[in-house]
């Protein structure tokens, strides 16, 4: 059991920082509900569907996210997130960097499930079903939350574009 | 008269596009309007730009605390389980298991009986200091040998369990023949 939860935790363990990263813009915080979902992972391994392991601890990853920001005071909102400078990664050029730079605060800015939808989808990559399971939504659902979540950063792409 | 496409009914089929779920007929279909239409050919454009950045923000790495933690949590996990698992529920029961244990419990009472009857049988004029003194060296090595039985089981909650007890079997015991020299003084007077 120990191999293969140490198996996720190489396969899952960037995926859930980055999603917690986002949602909480908090290091500390971020780190503390990570740990707290896959302490549960390891709880609870012998009754999870083993196929489905990434999208509930995606589930579970996120859901630590929200609660913590529901307890937040609206004086503990943070600002402006920015993201890891990429640097020593030779194939993102400045205009790259940029531009991911403004994607990251512009999915910041976006609402939920928004936020979280363009970035297990779009960011990540994830597969329509495997989304669906994580966010808790339809398929059908979850296609037309993305469309208007794109259809969102494409009008703030269009108003920073010269 | 040609009717303006819907700018939204496009939009999903960018969408569909860009998800690789758009057939080749609706390929065509978006294709040949995007042709004529500068605004759809632009908003095609400006989806697969973005669709390609998004794609290609990196994946923050975790941190290595992070990493550690993680890598941990099976043996911590395991050595939280042993501890609740260990056959027998808590510390408190094995504790009660180890026959030293009882046999040092039960020596206890006994030393309280044996100074309570003393003084009984001896009517009137028990107890005496020599008495008393042999019943507090009785309990002093019976509390000593529990003592040695607790620091045995490696339990540190046993210590202060046995700690409490001394005090208040000494407390007790101290009492009842602090009672027992009292009521003799009174008697001798």
């Amino acid at each position: 059991m120990s191999r293969i939860f140490q198996q996720w935790v190489e396969e899952y363990q960037d995926q859930a920082w980055s999603l917690a990263r986002y949602l909480l813009k908090d290091a500390a915080e971020a780190e503390d509900v990570c740990q707290e979902s896959f302490v549960k992972l390891w709880r609870e391994q012998d009754s999870i569907d083993h196929a489905k392991v990434k999208a509930w601890l995606m589930k579970v990853t996120r859901n630590g996210c929200l609660d913590r920001i529901r307890r937040r005071k609206p004086s503990e909102e943070l600002g402006d997130w920015q993201m890891a400078d990429p640097a020593g990664e030779p194939q993102h050029g400045a205009e790259r960097f940029e531009l991911g730079q403004w994607l990251q605060q512009a999915i910041a800015r976006l609402g939920e499930p928004y936020q979280s939808l363009v970035l297990l989808r779009d960011v990540q990559q994830n597969s329509y079903e495997e989304v669906a399971e994580t966010l808790e939504l339809s398929l059908p659902q979850v296609k037309v939350y993305l469309h208007r979540a794109r259809k969102q950063l494409r009008e703030s792409l269009a108003e920073v574009r010269p | 008269m040609t009717e303006k496409p819907d700018f939204d009914d496009w939009e999903e089929q960018i969408n569909a596009l860009l998800d690789g779920e758009l057939d080749d007929a609706g390929a065509g279909r978006l294709k040949a309007a995007a042709g004529e239409d500068h605004q759809l050919s632009q908003a095609i454009i400006e989806a697969y730009q973005l669709q390609r950045a998004l794609a290609n923000i990196p994946t923050e790495r975790a941190p290595d605390s992070l990493r550690r933690k993680l890598a941990a949590i099976p043996a911590l996990e395991a050595r939280r389980g042993a501890r609740q698992q260990k056959p027998g529920g808590g510390w408190w029961q094995q504790s009660w298991q180890v026959p030293r244990w009882a046999a040092a419990m039960a020596a206890i009472p006994l030393v309280l009986v044996a100074v309570n009857q003393t003084t009984d049988w001896l009517g009137p004029k028990e107890p005496s200091a020599a008495e008393i003194a042999q019943a507090q060296q009785e309990l002093a090595v019976a509390l000593s040998y529990l003592g040695k039985v607790s620091r045995r089981t490696g339990l540190e909650i046993g210590d202060t369990v046995n700690h409490e007890m001394h005090k208040t079997v000494n407390e007790n015991m101290m009492q009842a023949i602090h009672e027992e020299l009292e009521f003799n003084k009174e008697r001798e007077l």
